[in-house]
């Protein structure tokens, strides 16, 4: 238990936020449904980007090789892309799912505090656009956005991800025999170091939450 | 026969060209409308008559009570015909409020959206602008991973000088220059300027 636990300090100094917002953007580009946001970890980033850009500025004035700040520079606009497609894959997502993600308590409280206004006034707006084209020229019992009609016992028009789809992960250290079937088929597998699989999103979900998995 | 005309829409949505819209197609839409309420009409005429007979419908299924079933059902499916329609085109609109400006939205497809798709897309795109200004931060460029920092384009339309974050330019129409990627992506987005790849 003890060695497992100086390993995981040992990756944990040795990996820079650079390559933890890539496998976060990795996973949430991946990944069906939306997954939790690394708030401290958008934080950082944005305060070394800014500091980045402040010795870039530092460096022109001091008249330093074009090539170094050219460099500078490149880092800066990698970092930015994969914060600002981080962000936008979100956002897509929630635009996708904002019903499902809004009843289903767990999802919403995945979503940071800005996502949640958005999330809020998107799905404000849409409803106001369903109900004007469509639900308020249908009779009474019809209207409802998230049921067919009120016969319906739960909300049955409501978009879902796919939780079930296949995604290709790659296994971050040995995690021994994984049942991954769930057809009730003994059939576990055995996962090294570094394997890339494609298995149900679902079935390793737990997984890639507690950062043993990674998507690609 | 019930049902056919709503399908009819959703054909016409699918055989469009992925992510871009056609007019909406507001007379067949009506018509499906006026299907779900001659459907309405029929089914209360007929729950009506069932309540009067005082059948129960758990136990006495005669043909009312599958008249009145196929109304339900024929109103359901047009529901989730319409909803279709119009939620696929909305998705839409969505994913063009992420590359134009509502203000920019160019005529020929302005014309294509109803009144409350025009008004939708006007709302999701400030709701999309007031959180990119909440976090300080455009999403709305560095749509592609970046390779260089500057690209090579020739400007399309004549724009005149503008102060760019690291220089003025003077964009003149046919001209090719080197320009920071983040500062030609919005005038790209526009079809002021294209890309240069070699």
């Amino acid at each position: 238990m003890e060695s497992e636990g100086t390993d995981d300090y040992e990756t944990l100094i040795s990996t820079t936020d650079a390559d933890l917002l890539k496998r976060s953007w990795r996973n949430e580009k991946a990944a069906p449904e939306i997954l939790q946001f690394q708030s401290s970890l958008v934080q950082r980033s944005r305060e070394q980007i800014q500091l980045m850009e402040e010795t870039v500025e530092e460096l022109v004035a001091n008249d330093e090789d074009p090539l170094t700040v050219s460099l500078y520079q490149m880092d800066i606009d990698r970092t930015l892309f994969l914060l600002r497609s981080y962000l936008r894959t979100r956002l897509q997502k929630i635009e996708k799912f904002m019903f499902h993600i809004q009843k289903t308590e767990d999802l919403w409280a995945r979503l940071s505090r800005q996502e949640q206004k958005f999330a809020k006034q998107s799905i404000a707006d849409l409803k106001t656009h369903l109900e004007q084209s469509v639900l308020s020229k249908l009779p009474d019992r019809y209207q409802s956005h998230l049921k067919q009609s009120v016969i319906s016992e739960e909300a049955d028009m409501v978009p879902e991800p796919k939780l079930d789809a296949f995604v290709i992960c790659r296994t971050r250290k040995f995690l021994g025999a994984l049942p991954v079937d769930d057809s009730g088929e003994e059939n576990p597998l055995d996962m090294y170091a570094g394997d890339i699989y494609a298995l149900r999103y679902k079935s390793i979900k737990p997984l890639i939450e507690s950062g043993q998995l990674d998507l690609v | 026969m019930y049902g056919r005309k709503a399908s009819q829409l959703l054909k016409e949505f699918v055989s469009g060209e992925p992510g871009q819209l056609t007019g909406f197609n507001n007379d067949l839409f009506a018509q499906v409308i006026e299907e779900c309420d001659g459907n309405i009409l029929h089914l209360q005429a007929l729950l009506r008559k069932m309540q009067e007979e005082g059948s129960n419908n758990q136990t006495n299924k005669n043909a009312d009570h599958f008249g009145a079933l196929v109304h339900h059902l024929s109103l359901v499916r047009n529901k989730r015909c319409l909803m279709a329609y119009v939620y696929n085109r909305a998705e839409v609109i969505q994913n063009l409020g992420w590359t134009i400006k509502h203000a920019d939205l160019p005529a020929a497809v302005k014309e294509k959206l109803s009144i409350s798709e025009n008004e939708y897309f006007g709302k999701h795109s400030s709701n999309l602008q007031s959180y990119m200004l909440d976090l300080n931060l455009d999403l709305a460029v560095d749509m592609v991973p970046p390779k260089d920092p500057y690209i090579k384009v020739r400007v399309l339309e004549e724009i005149g000088e503008v102060l760019l974050s690291d220089q003025i330019a003077n964009l003149a129409m046919h001209s090719i220059l080197f320009l920071k990627r983040i500062d030609a992506e919005s005038f790209i987005s526009q079809g002021k300027m294209e890309e240069l790849t070699s």
